[in-house]
């Protein structure tokens, strides 16, 4: 297994060198930041109703790695799950194919890859969270432990999850974006659903994915005990609290962790392990058959066609003459095209019934969960919009085209708006018919959101990666009833207004940055 | 039709300049760029094609400063680099309307424009297809259509017979050769032959600079005399290398047979004189310079 070291080290800096991880860590620190609010903010990241524990070491440690958990968990997997992609796009899985190698050494080292690049993030939320310790403590005594122990029991056997979960995806689910949404949504629904559960019976421990449940239940036993409460739910994720809130508090000092617990931890690394183990016998290989049976196929008929037609030689006299045209329409036509044949065409299926659906369902219902799901299922259309031409290496030709900044970009931003807004015309049609003229308007201010982000991150970083991750937070805090997050508007605001005008002004800046940053990438390739 | 190009530099870093205070005029016809790799001839290319900002000079099209207005020149701009790429889902007529409406070339002779090209790469037959199915050779062929949509009169070539088979290498020259009568073509590649075939003038560079710009005939009159084809034995190679300039070697039963470039005029006994070619004069400027 010594050939796993260099392999994975080579993957690790690969990754590590581009922009999306730096932005992504620069966007961890500020969240770990924030996972330690000031005691009279709006919101807690960690919210048991009317109680706060006193920032100890204990809570800020624990706190820290529940929340880098959830952050991480909900986002790492969009981070790493394109490792086995890029080989096929670089064309490296062919010399790798063609090497020793197993199938499982090489799904093995692409785990331990995004195991790191994750443990990478989580390294800096820890430095974070003590940072924060010393910033928020106001004089409790420092213990490493508290900071460590949660970070290595918890954080690294999540990330482990996360990182044989994106393994198995890019196995099973091959190089689509949407299907690997839906798979990792409902894992993560299902891992995160449960987490209030009161139970710390054997079962209960083993099937708690991430491993929260066993810090969540000791702090409600604590705050039960201690107050005599009766309180079964909690929340853990970002809570926004309008108006001051009192809390009373209480000092938590901590979790002991049992041998079952870490039994537990073992269990799902070894059940990756096995999962990962089992599928390395699916892998391909890159070795894509169907494709290349049918490519031979057709190319011995290309040949024999091209053989037996008769040669002419070229005359460009006898070319018809050149028609000047620069308008954006065959653009915006093209773009349209490559959005439509992206994706196998089932997912078209399920895309025109939840649009058929969002004509008949009870419109709370089709404009504060459907809408969102089935603009979520473009993620893929969408992240690509201004990223594809270079990931297809074509950025050559359209940056060397006539007036590419006044035409290309456009014609992507017009081609993604119009997708966006087609799919989302039900919904705006019956708020309309039904005087909700303001919540109509946002759907389109939120479309031009989604798009202008896609635009924006995918200029600034050259990857779709980060809109992505930034699309399905945001589907899910929504969904989580973080007002602010449902873009679409569905949700109560004090201030509507102030809202959609805050969202034409990200819009609006979005939009100014994109074109002034693509207007210096065409001339520097 | 003139390309002038003046005191061009291109500097990454301090460490790594692609041009260094580069000159040239290149006028109608082929324009051969041969140089070793990092010689700065994509660079150059890419500063020709727009795409890429010189940190200094300047390049004129007919008397327009293309640098400061891009736009000149894309009109009439035919591009292929080095290493392009595809949309995969779309098949040759869509590819190709496409990147029509990018040069702003439409208009109902479009598609007969289209088809006329596929024939001329020999492509009529898959054009219906999905690129992302061709060979490597097949993509190469309409990088090459893609650059005559729009009748261009500056045509830049970066490596453009890398995958062809020697029939289709023939059939771009021909190609090129049909579209060089009215229009500057700028072709580089490591295959000396084909440059030798069909460019007007040959420029060869090395780190940044041009060495040396002439038509092939008086590039080759400049070591006429000087190469020489002789047998010697194996043990003798590294003293030989150490007098002249060997180009090429292959190896025999006991002895290794020479191609090399004398010092002077002068044989070694026993070696008989041969034909210079391109090749020879691209190895003899690239490899005795500084």
């Amino acid at each position: 297994m010594n050939y796993l070291y260099p392999i994975i080290k080579a993957d690790y800096l690969q990754r590590s060198r581009s922009y999306a991880f730096l932005i992504t860590l620069a966007v961890t620190v500020y969240a770990a930041y924030s996972f330690v609010p000031t005691p009279d903010a709006s919101y807690t990241t960690f919210t048991i109703d009317g109680y706060r524990g006193v920032y100890n070491s204990a809570w800020v440690g624990h706190v820290s790695a529940m929340m880098s958990t959830l952050v991480l968990s909900l986002c790492g997997f969009f981070l790493v799950n394109s490792g086995i992609k890029k080989d096929i796009e670089t064309e490296v899985g062919l010399i790798i194919a063609t090497t020793q190698i197993s199938n499982f050494g090489y799904l093995l080292s692409k785990l331990l890859s995004n195991l790191l690049v994750l443990l990478t993030i989580s390294a800096c939320a820890l430095l974070m969270g003590i940072l924060m310790f010393f910033i928020r403590s106001h004089g409790y005594p420092f213990h490493i432990s508290d900071f460590l122990l949660p970070y290595f029991l918890m954080v690294v056997p999540a990330m482990f999850l996360v990182s044989g979960l994106a393994i198995l995806a890019e196995v099973f689910l091959g190089r689509k974006t949407v299907l690997h949404c839906i798979f990792y949504i409902a894992l993560f629904g299902g891992i995160m659903s449960n987490v209030n559960s009161n139970n710390n019976n054997p079962i209960e421990v083993i099937t708690d994915g991430f491993g929260i449940r066993t810090v969540v239940n000791s702090v409600k036993n604590k705050v039960n005990t201690q107050f005599n409460e009766n309180i079964e739910n909690v929340s853990l994720g970002y809570t926004i609290h309008l108006g001051k809130k009192d809390y009373k508090t209480f000092e938590w000092n901590g979790v002991s962790w049992t041998g079952f617990y870490l039994f537990s931890r073992a269990l799902w690394i070894g059940m990756i392990l096995s999962l990962v183990y089992l599928s390395s016998s699916f892998f391909h290989r890159f070795d894509f058959k169907q494709t290349v049976r049918k490519k031979k196929e057709k190319d011995q008929e290309s040949l024999l066609k091209a053989t037996t037609a008769a040669r002419t030689r070229f005359d460009k006299f006898t070319l018809p003459a050149v028609v000047p045209a620069y308008g954006i329409f065959p653009f915006i036509k093209t773009e349209l095209l490559l959005m439509v044949r992206k994706d196998s065409k089932w997912l078209w299926f399920l895309n025109i019934g939840l649009w058929i659906a969002t004509l008949f369902v009870p419109l709370h219902f089709a404009y504060t969960f459907l809408l969102p799901v089935l603009l979520f299922l473009q993620v893929g259309r969408i992240s690509e919009l201004v990223t594809k031409e270079k990931t297809n290496r074509l950025h050559y030709f359209t940056y060397a085209s006539y007036k590419p900044l006044q035409r290309m970009l456009p014609a992507q931003i017009i081609a993604g708006f119009s997708l966006l807004i087609v799919l989302s015309l039900p919904v705006i049609c019956r708020l309309f018919l039904t005087s909700g003229h303001m919540a109509a308007i946002q759907i389109i201010n939120g479309c031009l959101l989604i798009v202008m982000l896609s635009t924006f991150l995918g200029i600034v970083s050259g990857s779709k990666k980060l809109f992505e991750i930034l699309f399905f937070a945001l589907t899910y805090l929504a969904f989580q009833g973080l007002a602010v997050a449902h873009y679409l508007g569905a949700l109560p605001h004090e201030n509507y207004k102030g809202f959609i005008l805050s969202i034409l002004m990200i819009n609006v800046a979005l939009l100014i940055c994109s074109f002034a940053i693509r207007n210096y990438q065409t001339r520097n390739l | 039709m003139t390309l002038e190009i003046k005191n061009l530099t291109k500097q990454y870093n301090k460490q790594k300049t692609g041009l260094s205070d580069f000159s040239i005029r290149i006028d109608k016809g082929i324009l051969g760029l041969l140089g070793p790799n990092g010689a700065g001839k994509s660079t150059l290319m890419k500063i020709i094609a727009t795409i890429s900002k010189p940190t200094g000079g300047t390049v004129f099209l007919n008397g327009e400063d293309i640098v400061k207005k891009p736009d000149t020149i894309r009109k009439t701009l035919g591009y292929l680099p080095q290493d392009f790429g595809v949309y995969p889902n779309l098949n040759a007529y869509e590819f190709l309307e496409y990147i029509a409406a990018m040069k702003g070339v439409g208009g109902s002779g479009l598609r007969k424009r289209i088809d006329m090209l596929l024939d001329g790469v020999n492509l009529t037959a898959d054009a219906k297809r999905p690129i992302g199915s061709y060979s490597g050779g097949m993509k190469q062929r309409i990088g090459i259509a893609q650059t005559l949509l729009n009748d261009p009169k500056v045509l830049i070539f970066d490596e453009p017979t890398v995958g062809l088979d020697p029939e289709e290498r023939v059939r771009f020259r021909e190609l090129i050769s049909e579209m060089a009568s009215d229009a500057i073509v700028i072709l580089s590649s490591h295959i000396v032959s084909d440059i030798e075939t069909i460019a007007d003038d040959v420029a060869i560079m090395k780190n940044g600079t041009l060495i040396d710009k002439a038509v092939p005939s008086e590039l080759i009159r400049r070591i006429e005399n000087r190469v020489f084809e002789t047998s010697i034995a194996h043990s003798d190679l590294e003293l030989f290398k150490a007098k002249h300039l060997v180009i090429n070697t292959s190896r025999q039963v006991e002895k290794i047979q020479i191609r090399y470039i004398s010092s002077s005029s002068e044989a070694e006994p026993g070696a008989k004189k041969v034909t210079a070619g391109l090749e020879d004069v691209y190895l003899f400027l690239t490899q005795s310079q500084h």
